[in-house]
C-alpha cells in the first residue's frame, strides 16, 4: 500500500511539473498578445446556430488577425460573472459574451475590468453607453419578416407555423412577432400559429429539440405547411420535425442548410443574422483601436432557396427581393418594438 | 388495480382535452383537435413511460435509479452514432441502420446502468450517489465525442454531420377502413373520424413498443417468477436470501433490464422524434420519467397513465397557444405557457400528500443488502 502512494505521490508531482516543460501558453496580459474569449450561454459551442456562429467569427479573427483565442462554455446561468472574469483576469483583451441573458453581468463586468474590450451579441445597449462595451445587435423583426412573408406566399393551406424558444428573450420574441407581421404584409387572412417554450427555464427552453417537433407536428396536424424555427436546438427539432412531416421547412440564425442535413431537402430558406462577420468586424474594430460603444448593429437577411429553389416560383421570388429592398431602405416597416410591451 | 387513482388521471385528461375542445371548436372540428392532441400526448408520453417503466424495474428490486437521465442520453447519443455509421460509412440501408441504432441504444443504457448496479449493489455505494456519477458522466462522454466527431474541422466527419438514415416510419393501422366500411353498411358517412382514428393509432415502432412493454412489464411483474423474486428483493431481501433467491443477481439482472428500457427511451429521441443529436436534448426527460413512476405508485400501468398526463398536459400547452386568438378574455391567464406548465408537477405533489390513495414505495429502496 505504500508503495501505491508512493507511486501517486510521484504521478501528481509529475503532473505538477509537466505542464511547465510543455509548450507555454501566451501570456494575454503582454501588450503585444491580442487575445478573444468567448463565453457561450447555457448550452454548447456547437448548437449548430448561435454560439457556434459567433464562434466562428472568433475563429476568423484567429486566421486573419492571429488573435489568440478560447471559449468557456457556460453550463448554469450562476456561472456567467465567473466565466467572464476568468478570461479578464487572465487579460484577455476582448470578451466575446454570446446571448441576451448575459447582457447584465457583461455590462456589469466592464466598469471593473476598463481595458478589456466586451462584445456583447443580442445585448441591446438602450440602458446607456459603457465605452468598453459594445453591443452587436440585430434586426431579428426584419428577418423573421422576410420568412414570414415567403411563408405566406408559399402556403397553400393558408396556415403557417413558428415554433419559438421563449418570448422573455427580446431578439426571439423579435424573430416571432416579424414572422406574424411579414406573413400579415402578404395576406392578412393567412393564419399564424406562434408557440413559444416557455413553460420551462431558460436553461431548457432551447435545448429540446423533441419538444420543438411535436410542437412542429401539432401545427401541422392543424393544418400548417410552413413552419418557422427559431431558437437554438428547440427550433432544430421543429425544422427537423416539419420537414419529416412533408412540411416546408424554415431556419434561424445561420444558413440551417448546411447544419441540419436532415432537413435540408425541405428547407425553404433560414432567416439569418449575420452573427459571423459581425463578431468579426467588432473584434477588428477593437484591435485597430477603434471600437465603437453602444449598439452596433449587425446584418440580417435570409437564406437561399437551395434545394427548393426549382419550387418557389418567380415572382415570389421578385417579391422577396422587393421587400428586403424596401426594409434596408426603411420605406417598409416591420412596427414590431425593440421589447415585448 | 388502483381504480381510484385511474379515475383521477383520466378526469385530468379528459378536462384538459375538453377545455381544448371548448376554446378551439369553433375553428376546427372537434375530432380533428382531439386526433392531434392524442397524437402529441402520445409523442411525448413515450420516452417517459420508457423512463419510468426503467424506474420501475430497478426500484423494484430495490435499486434507487436517478441514472435514468444519463441512460436515456447516453443511448440517444451511441444509438444514432451507430446508425449513422452504418448508414453513411457502411452503405446500409436506412431500415438494417435504424434497427443496429436502436440495438446499440439499448445496449448503451444496459451498459451504463450495469456500472450503476456495480457501484450500488456491489460496492454498495450511495445509490443516489451513483445516479448522479451516471448522468454527470453521459453529459460528459456524449458532449465530448460529439465535438470530436462532428464539430471541429479536423474531425472525423470534418465538421459536417453526414446525412443519416432518417428515423423510423410510421407503422400504418388501416383502422380507418375498417370503420369507413362499418359505417357504409349503415349508409352514414364518417371519413373525418376515421382517418382520425387511424391517425392516433398508426404510431412508430418504438412508440408502439411502449404501450406493449407496460403490459409485458405489467405481467412480468406481477404474474411470473421472476417478478416475484424481484418484488420480493426489492421489499425484503433478507427474507429472499433465506429462501434462496440470490439477491445480487436479481438486482443486476433488473438494473440492467431497467438501463435497457431507457436505452429505448433515448433511441426514441434520435432514431424516431428526430433524426439528429443535440447536446443535452433529454432536458430533464429522465427526471419526469421519475416523477411519473412515483406518481403512478412503482406500477407499470399507473406510470403509464402519468406519463399521459404530462403528455396531455403539453398537448394543452401547445394547442391553447396555437388557439390563443379564441382563447375568451377571462381565461386570458391561461395565455402563459409557465401557467399550464406547471399542471403535472402540480398534480405529481398532489398525489404525493395522498389524497387519492397512499403512495407505497418498495421497502427495501435504495438500501444496499448486506448479508
Amino acid at each position: 500500500m505504500k508503495k501505491l502512494y508512493l507511486v501517486l505521490t510521484v504521478l501528481v508531482l509529475a503532473a505538477l511539473v509537466l505542464p511547465a516543460c510543455g509548450p507555454t501558453t501566451p501570456d494575454c496580459t503582454k501588450e503585444e498578445v491580442f487575445c478573444v474569449g468567448l463565453v457561450t450561454d447555457v448550452g454548447k459551442i456547437d448548437d449548430k446556430s448561435f454560439n457556434q456562429s459567433a464562434w466562428e467569427g472568433v475563429k476568423q479573427a484567429e486566421s486573419e488577425l492571429g488573435a489568440i483565442v478560447q471559449y468557456i462554455e457556460t453550463t448554469d446561468a450562476k456561472d456567467y460573472a465567473k466565466n467572464i472574469a476568468t478570461f479578464a483576469d487572465e487579460g484577455y483583451d476582448v470578451i466575446v459574451t454570446v446571448g441576451f441573458n448575459l447582457g447584465v453581468d457583461t455590462r456589469a463586468a466592464a466598469p471593473t475590468y476598463p481595458n478589456v474590450k466586451f462584445i456583447g451579441i443580442d445585448q441591446d445597449q438602450f440602458e446607456g453607453t459603457i465605452d468598453n462595451v459594445s453591443g452587436l445587435v440585430f434586426p431579428e423583426d426584419q428577418a423573421g419578416f422576410l420568412v414570414g412573408a415567403l411563408a405566406a406566399m408559399m402556403t397553400e393551406t393558408g396556415k403557417v407555423g413558428g415554433v419559438f424558444g421563449t418570448d422573455a428573450v427580446p431578439p426571439v420574441w423579435r424573430f416571432g412577432e416579424g414572422y406574424r407581421a411579414g406573413a400579415a404584409y402578404i395576406d392578412p387572412a393567412v393564419e399564424v400559429f406562434v408557440v413559444y417554450h416557455s413553460d420551462v427555464g431558460f436553461d431548457k427552453t432551447f435545448t429540446d429539440p423533441e419538444w420543438g417537433a411535436a410542437t412542429a407536428k401539432s401545427m401541422i396536424d392543424q393544418g400548417a405547411d410552413v413552419i418557422f424555427g427559431g431558437g437554438g436546438k428547440t427550433g432544430n427539432g421543429a425544422v427537423e420535425g416539419a420537414a419529416q412531416a412533408g412540411a416546408y421547412a424554415i431556419g434561424v440564425d445561420s444558413d440551417q442548410y448546411y447544419t441540419l442535413p436532415n432537413a435540408a431537402p425541405r428547407l425553404l430558406s433560414s432567416a439569418m443574422k449575420l452573427i459571423t462577420p459581425g463578431v468579426f468586424d467588432l473584434i477588428k474594430l477593437a484591435k485597430d483601436g477603434s471600437f465603437p460603444a453602444g449598439n452596433f448593429y449587425g446584418d440580417a437577411g435570409y437564406a437561399p432557396y437551395h434545394d427548393l429553389d426549382s419550387m418557389v416560383p418567380a415572382e415570389v421570388k421578385a417579391k422577396m427581393e422587393e421587400i428586403a429592398a424596401a426594409l434596408l431602405d426603411g420605406s417598409l416597416k416591420t412596427n414590431v418594438p425593440p421589447v415585448k410591451p | 388495480m388502483d381504480w381510484k387513482r385511474f379515475g383521477f388521471i383520466a378526469l385530468i385528461i379528459a378536462v384538459l382535452f375538453t377545455i381544448v375542445v371548448l376554446i378551439g371548436g369553433k375553428s376546427q372540428p372537434a375530432i380533428l383537435i382531439i386526433s392531434s392532441m392524442l397524437g402529441t400526448t402520445i409523442a411525448v408520453a413515450t420516452p417517459l413511460t420508457l423512463g419510468a417503466l426503467s424506474g420501475i424495474y430497478c426500484e423494484r428490486s430495490g435499486v434507487v435509479n436517478i441514472g435514468i437521465e444519463g441512460m436515456m442520453l447516453a443511448a440517444a447519443f451511441f444509438g444514432w452514432l451507430g446508425a449513422i455509421y452504418m448508414s453513411s460509412i457502411f452503405g446500409f440501408q436506412a431500415l438494417p441502420s435504424l434497427l443496429v441504432g436502436l440495438l446499440i441504444a439499448m445496449l448503451t443504457g444496459g451498459l451504463f446502468a450495469a456500472l450503476h448496479a456495480l457501484l450500488s449493489v456491489t460496492f454498495k455505494v450511495d445509490q443516489i450517489i451513483g445516479g448522479t456519477v451516471i448522468n454527470i458522466l453521459a453529459v460528459g462522454v456524449t458532449g465530448f465525442l460529439n465535438r470530436q466527431l462532428f464539430f471541429e474541422k479536423g474531425s472525423i466527419f470534418g465538421g459536417q454531420v453526414p446525412h443519416g438514415p432518417g428515423t423510423f416510419t410510421t407503422i400504418y393501422i388501416p383502422i380507418d377502413k375498417a370503420v369507413n366500411g362499418l359505417c357504409g353498411l349503415l349508409g352514414s358517412d364518417c371519413s373525418v373520424a376515421a382517418k382520425a382514428a387511424s391517425d392516433v393509432l398508426s404510431q412508430k415502432p418504438i412508440a408502439m413498443a411502449a404501450v406493449l412493454l407496460v403490459v409485458v412489464s405489467h405481467y412480468i411483474l406481477f404474474n411470473t417468477r421472476w417478478g416475484l423474486r424481484t418484488r420480493a428483493v426489492g421489499e425484503h431481501p433478507k427474507a429472499a436470501d433465506t429462501v434462496g433467491i440470490n439477491v445480487t443477481f436479481m438486482r443486476y439482472a433488473n438494473v440492467i433490464i431497467g438501463g435497457a428500457l431507457a436505452g429505448l427511451g433515448g433511441a426514441y429521441m434520435t432514431l424516431e422524434s428526430i433524426a439528429s443529436f443535440e447536446p443535452l436534448m433529454t432536458n430533464g426527460r429522465g427526471f419526469i420519467a421519475l416523477a411519473a413512476m412515483i406518481f403512478g405508485n412503482w406500477t407499470p400501468f399507473g406510470a403509464w397513465s402519468a406519463a399521459l398526463v404530462f403528455g396531455a398536459s403539453q398537448a394543452f400547452q401547445i394547442k391553447l397557444q396555437l388557439f390563443r386568438e379564441l382563447i375568451p378574455a377571462q381565461w386570458s391567464f391561461l395565455q402563459n405557457a409557465y401557467v399550464v406548465g406547471m399542471v403535472p408537477y402540480l398534480l405529481t405533489m398532489l398525489i404525493l400528500t395522498g389524497i387519492i390513495g397512499k403512495n407505497i414505495p418498495p421497502a427495501a429502496d435504495g438500501v444496499a443488502y448486506e448479508k
